[in-house]
């Protein structure tokens, strides 16, 4: 397809768009030497990092994806640049069929994003307080707003929390309520940043079974970073791996664990104190081939965990430079 | 949901500002009353020195003791009202723009200029000043015996416009710098504001060209309080136009929308490394 024929496909009909997109920033450098700081003064070294480096995908509407990749890998930037924060370098965006960088105003009326490690929570009044502010600004109807508060005051349980102030809210109950303000404005397509970070087992737990119902209930679509790759295999069913600011993977999860080299084995014990580890790709056939065996006393079963598989790509990925 | 900017959503907006100021006078009133007492007090200090000085030598500078208590009222009238809609950070920029937090307000559906305008709105805990100045006005006008006539109103509001104008421009144009040096001109608006406010409830008459000139040109503070006082008392100094506060006004809120906007397609483009997360909301 010709370059001028792309540009008249864009924006497309999908949730989010990416197509070409590279993104750059400069970074001071300076040593700790006497030279160094005065040649700083002098003419001050930058280096030019590529953050995304022609980025291309799309995820269509009612899609649950989730946006992995170790540290620097280009993640918040994109979120950045899908939320009209930021401005690319080059190439196109879309969100929604907008372009966030020229209907910024337009697209946070239908788009809602959160940072884990920010709130959009007013810290010195009430929940409740936060969520009146919000539906001001977003002049949301008085019907919508009773509604949406209804359904994450219950699905979120929110509850007493509605009453607290912002500031005495623990990590995992400030979440709670920012998600349940985000979504007080019906946004059709969710960008979520990081937002299980420092919550416990039972917050956890609690946020990505919201987070699944609302896309399999309402068909919001949602886009969701984590460095927990067990959270996001719970939560998603797409994922998107990016490294050195490239898309390294897209697929499933099923297919992920395929190119990671993932191996399910069952550990067999048997009643004379010996055992035996059998690696296996259908569980059908395995157990077959245990209930075959004499003197089983117990059976395990184990599979290298994608976080385990990831960790050990990454670090092929950083040797190799990729 | 409409998308249009009216009057109405405007003052919808403060409307909220309205209530989360009140919502958080009335969260702890003791420690609010105390800091609202120490606002009056502070200011009314400030303007009461140099009244007095008027008032034991029978003037300043070719100014009655009268006048320069008309001064020291307009003096409270702008402090009051830069508290009335610029206590949520809107006016000192720098702040919000330094600690990487203009990220919270490219997610609002609403024009950058908008929230600004309307996020500082504070009327219970930032009107007393306001209120303070009306009253200081009221006794300087009586004392003066001036004809407070429509025409005189416009004028008043005309010249607490200019001069709202020029201090959010002013502090608009110096926290551009913030875009490109995050930390280090964080602060820079307390500077551009807050840094020279004293000099602004100075009568200026009497004093040598070399130094008014300054003080309404380069570094406004002559534009503050003294230049519009003698203008509404119907004697614009220098012999210069009584519209000169409007002109200049409306000189450097174009330099800073210009070089604001410069600063801001840095930020877009560059991003900000840095992020502070207090002091954006309250």
């Amino acid at each position: 397809m010709s370059r001028k024929g792309q540009t008249a496909m864009f924006p497309t009909d999908s949730a989010v768009s990416l197509r070409g997109v590279t993104k750059t920033f400069e970074q001071w450098q300076r040593d700790n030497t006497g030279k160094g700081l005065l040649k700083n003064l002098l003419k001050p070294e930058k280096r030019v990092v590529t953050a995304l480096d022609d980025v291309s995908f799309e995820i269509g509407r009612g899609e649950f994806a989730a946006y992995a990749g170790p540290n620097g890998a280009g993640k918040s930037t994109t979120m950045k640049l899908l939320a009209g924060m930021l401005l690319p370098s080059s190439g196109e965006i879309s969100a929604l069929g907008l372009s966030p960088q020229k209907r910024r105003r337009a697209l946070m009326r239908r788009l809602g994003v959160l940072f884990g490690n920010r709130t959009e929570l007013w810290w010195d009044h009430p929940v409740i307080q936060s969520f009146a502010w919000k539906k001001a600004v977003w002049d949301i109807p008085d019907g919508q707003y009773r509604e949406n508060l209804a359904m994450v005051t219950e699905l979120l349980d929110l509850g007493d929390l509605l009453k607290t102030f912002a500031r005495e809210l623990s990590l995992g109950q400030r979440m709670r309520a920012d998600l349940a303000m985000l979504l007080l404005h019906s946004p059709e397509l969710i960008l979520l940043d990081e937002p299980t970070l420092g919550l416990d087992v039972v917050a956890k737990r609690q946020m990505i079974r919201f987070l699944r119902q609302l896309n399999e209930r309402e068909g919001t679509t949602i886009v969701v970073t984590s460095h927990d790759m067990d959270d996001l295999e719970e939560m998603a069913r797409r994922i998107l791996l990016i490294s050195h600011g490239k898309i390294a993977f897209d697929g499933d999860f099923a297919a992920l664990r395929e190119e990671l080299g993932c191996t399910k084995t069952a550990i067999v014990h048997f009643q004379d104190g010996t055992r035996r580890e059998i690696a296996y790709q259908e569980t059908k056939r395995v157990l077959r081939e245990i209930a075959e065996l004499d003197g089983v006393a117990d059976v395990r079963f184990t599979q290298t965990s994608l976080e385990e598989g990831l960790a050990n790509l990454f670090a092929r990925w950083k040797e190799r430079g990729r | 949901m409409a998308d249009r900017i009216t009057l109405k959503r405007i003052l919808r907006l403060w409307g909220i500002s309205a209530r989360l100021d009140l919502a958080w006078l009335l969260r702890d009133t003791k420690y609010a009353i105390a800091g609202i007492c120490a606002d009056i007090i502070s200011n009314l200090s400030t303007v009461s020195g140099v009244f007095l000085i008027a008032a034991r030598f029978g003037g300043i500078g070719g100014m009655s003791a009268d006048e320069v208590l008309f001064m020291m009222a307009y003096s409270t009238l702008v402090t009051g009202i830069f508290i009335l809609f610029g206590s949520g950070n809107n006016i000192h920029i720098s702040r919000i723009i330094g600690r990487g937090q203009l990220e919270h307000l490219f997610i609002q559906p609403l024009p950058l200029g908008v929230q600004l305008l309307t996020s500082g709105f504070a009327p219970f805990t930032g009107g007393s000043n306001c209120v303070a100045g009306v009253v200081l006005m009221a006794v300087a006008v009586s004392r003066l015996g001036l004809a407070v006539t429509f025409g005189w109103v416009v004028s008043l509001i005309a010249y607490l416009l200019a001069t709202m104008t020029i201090i959010a421009a002013r502090s608009y144009l110096l926290s551009t710098l913030a875009f490109y040096a995050p930390a280090a001109a964080e602060e820079i608006s307390w500077t551009a504001i807050d840094g020279t406010w004293f000099m602004s409830t100075f009568p200026l008459s009497g004093m040598p060209l070399f130094i008014q000139i300054p003080l309404l040109t380069v570094l406004p503070e002559g534009l503050m309080a003294w230049f519009p006082s003698l203008s509404l008392l119907g004697r614009p100094p220098l012999g210069l136009t009584g519209a000169y506060p409007m002109v200049f006004a409306l000189l450097i809120a174009a330099a800073a929308g210009y070089i604001f906007r410069k600063g801001l397609k840095h930020y877009v483009t560059k991003g900000s490394n840095r992020y502070v997360p207090y002091g954006f909301r309250r």
